[in-house]
């Protein structure tokens, strides 16, 4: 048989029939168009989380005031616990050996006001080292100095979100605020950091000195975390386990109590987040693919429609002396021919909805083009298996009986 | 080149056993232009079948060209089919979506051999007067210009011979004419034809006449004076090259 001939016959062919051809695709496009659309959007939403891990550093470790409870899947420190001070701070930067720096923090929502304006944002006091440890990049102005925390000084860095709400237009820097009721010197402003991997808005903020904010602001002689940096990536789990016997130690909790405190390293929360997203891509990228089976489905209906409809052009193939075998062929390559051009429409429908959802900014999107190739490998292979049976059929049929069908 | 000896043929739906050719024995030479005639119901389908290989006789022999057709399997009656037989049906079979050149290119995809396909389907149109409505399709062409379609897809691979299973049957006279003009010209130049018809009136354009009765051959005889399509196309009331659009 002559391969090329009889598909390029089989192209015309279906070409020939615009409506049911398009029809037999349409269920492979949409199913190929949601399996690249839903990996992509998978894949935005751990890049995002990647680069949230590079931009904390991946040498954070948190220690909370509060004991981990697990909350919906997530650990979640709750209540106001009144335990860790600012000595424990000073005690793991002295006594840990792989720890870095360390940054005692406290947190409270509360208004501040210039002028006529106000917003409730989280004002967090925390120690002059907290922007290197938190890698807190400035967009103007300056961050306030340890010597600035030891003399309480009122002075404030403020997040683009508050600027944007209290400040409008005005540059904020040198401008004066209250916070409660008290004055700050706005000294900095934050550079723009969008969302954490928990939704929350990181530019939604206002940073003072940590003494300051404990004696001037909520009169608190605790605080409630400490972000500490290792001394590398690579001893982070070394400061987890430093940082917990230390702090146990102070606590004198014994062999088999519980911590009264949670240490969170930060990578490997990022690392679950991550964990979660490629799930959760998984999940989504199977039931695309369950629609791409569905989509075979289609192709199949198409396909036994077709040879109801085509038996006669069977029969006289037949009779001019196609064998069963080039029946089977062809009708084999023009199922493959409907799912290839269905899995190409499908790519480029994937690829626009991809685009589409990251210009109207529903999701951060990532174009996979493994997923792309695997969805329209498997796209064609659906395809394939389901043309099997079709092509049997066809080439089963009595040449006579065939042609004469009506 | 065709032998045909004893051939029988039933067929058997559930236990009732149909008879429907009891025993047929002819040849056909190389250059024969026969027509095999019959009322319906005579079996002249049934031998058209068998003798275009689509059908297998219950007993009996048919040799085509040598080869023992009873005893083919079915890949070398496809084979037998493609290269040694040219059909030209009632109902002419194009296929609607593919214009006459691809139509008559059709037999070429299950053939041996390259070269272009196009070209030998072009020339194959010229045989039959059509080269110039290659790129129309069977709904562009008359009755008559489908069959003639049909007839170059008979011959573009130079078949031993010419199966026509009332090749008329569908056209009305002046077109039925044209066609058994072109058989006429083909048999001139050398080639084999076997005709089915159950119009004596088109059979006497043959060369020899095969009357089939009740599965039986009632009689077998030369035509010793037979029509002449082109001498009646060109007596035709409105002259010749004038069939309908």
């Amino acid at each position: 048989m002559h391969f090329a001939r009889n598909t390029r016959l089989s192209c015309r062919l279906l070409a020939a029939h615009k409506l049911r051809t398009l029809l037999s695709l349409a269920g492979v496009v949409v199913g190929v168009g949601a399996v690249i659309l839903s990996v992509s959007v998978g894949r935005g939403a751990e890049k995002r989380i990647l680069d949230l891990i590079g931009k904390l550093g991946t040498d954070l470790v948190i220690v909370n005031a509060a004991p981990a409870r697990l909350m919906i899947g997530r650990q979640r420190t709750v209540a106001t616990v009144t335990t860790l001070t600012a000595a424990d701070g000073r005690a793991i930067a002295e006594e840990c050996p792989h720890v870095l720096a360390v940054a005692p923090a406290v947190r409270k929502s509360l208004v501040v006001r210039w002028e006529s304006n106000n917003t409730t944002t989280a004002v967090t006091g925390m120690a002059a080292d907290g922007f290197l440890i938190r890698n807190i990049p400035l967009a103007s102005g300056r961050p306030f100095e340890a010597d600035e925390d030891r003399a309480r000084r009122r002075v404030a860095v403020i997040g683009p979100t508050v600027a944007k709400n209290i400040f409008g237009k005005v540059l904020p820097v040198g401008q004066q605020i209250r916070i409660g009721r008290v004055p700050f010197d706005v000294i900095g402003v934050t550079r723009r950091r969008g969302l954490d991997a928990n939704g929350t808005d990181q530019d939604d903020i206002v940073l003072v000195p940590l003494e300051t904010a404990m004696r001037r602001l909520l009169n608190i002689p605790y605080i409630e975390t400490i972000y500490i940096r290792a001394r590398g990536s690579r001893w982070i789990d070394q400061v987890e386990r430093e940082v917990r016997a230390l702090l146990r130690e102070r606590r004198r909790l014994t062999e088999g109590r519980p911590d009264t405190f949670t240490i969170q390293n930060q990578m490997t929360l990022l690392k679950t987040e991550r964990e979660a997203a490629r799930s959760m891509t998984l999940l989504i990228g199977s039931v695309a693919g369950i629609s791409l089976l569905v989509g075979g489905v289609g192709i199949l209906a198409v396909m036994l429609i077709s040879i109801r409809e085509r038996t006669r052009e069977v029969g006289l193939r037949r009779a001019l002396g196609a064998r069963p075998r080039d029946i089977r062929i062809q009708f084999l390559v023009e199922a493959a021919l409907l799912a290839g051009v269905g899995g190409i429409l499908g790519v480029m429908a994937g690829l626009g909805a991809t685009r589409a959802a990251a210009v109207l900014g529903f999701r951060e999107t990532l174009m996979s083009w493994p997923a792309a190739a695997i969805a329209f490998a498997f796209a064609t292979t659906v395809g394939i298996i389901f043309g099997i049976y079709p092509a049997l059929r066809a080439s089963r049929l009595e040449p006579i009986q065939a042609l004469k069908s009506e | 080149m065709i032998e045909v000896e004893n051939l029988t043929k039933n067929y058997t739906k559930g236990s009732i056993v149909t008879e429907v050719l009891k025993g047929i024995s002819f040849r056909v030479d190389k250059g024969e232009f026969v027509a095999i005639m019959g009322s319906s119901g005579a079996g002249k389908t049934t031998l058209m079948n068998i003798l275009g290989g689509l059908d297998k006789p219950t007993g009996g022999v048919y040799r085509l060209d040598g080869v023992d057709m009873a005893r083919a399997g079915e890949e070398d009656l496809s084979r037998i089919r493609n290269r040694k037989i040219g059909f030209v049906f009632q109902q002419f079979y194009l296929l609607d979506r593919a214009d006459a050149l691809k139509n008559v290119m059709l037999p070429l995809i299950y053939a041996d051999g390259n070269g272009s396909g196009a070209a030998r389907a072009e020339k194959a149109l010229a045989t039959v007067g059509l080269a110039a409505r290659k790129g129309h399709l069977p709904a562009e062409l008359s009755g008559g210009e489908q069959q003639r379609v049909g007839i170059a897809r008979a011959l573009v691979t130079d078949p031993l011979i010419l199966l026509a299973d009332e090749p008329t049957g569908n056209l009305d006279a002046r077109n039925g004419l044209e066609v058994l003009a072109i058989f006429q010209r083909l048999h001139r130049e050398g080639r084999s034809l076997v005709m089915i018809t159950h119009d004596l009136a088109v059979a006497e354009h043959a060369r020899r006449l095969i009357v089939l009765r009740d599965g039986r051959i009632a009689d077998d005889r030369p035509i010793l004076r037979p029509r002449d399509a082109e001498t009646a196309l060109r007596l035709w009331p409105d002259g010749p090259g004038a069939g309908p659009g």
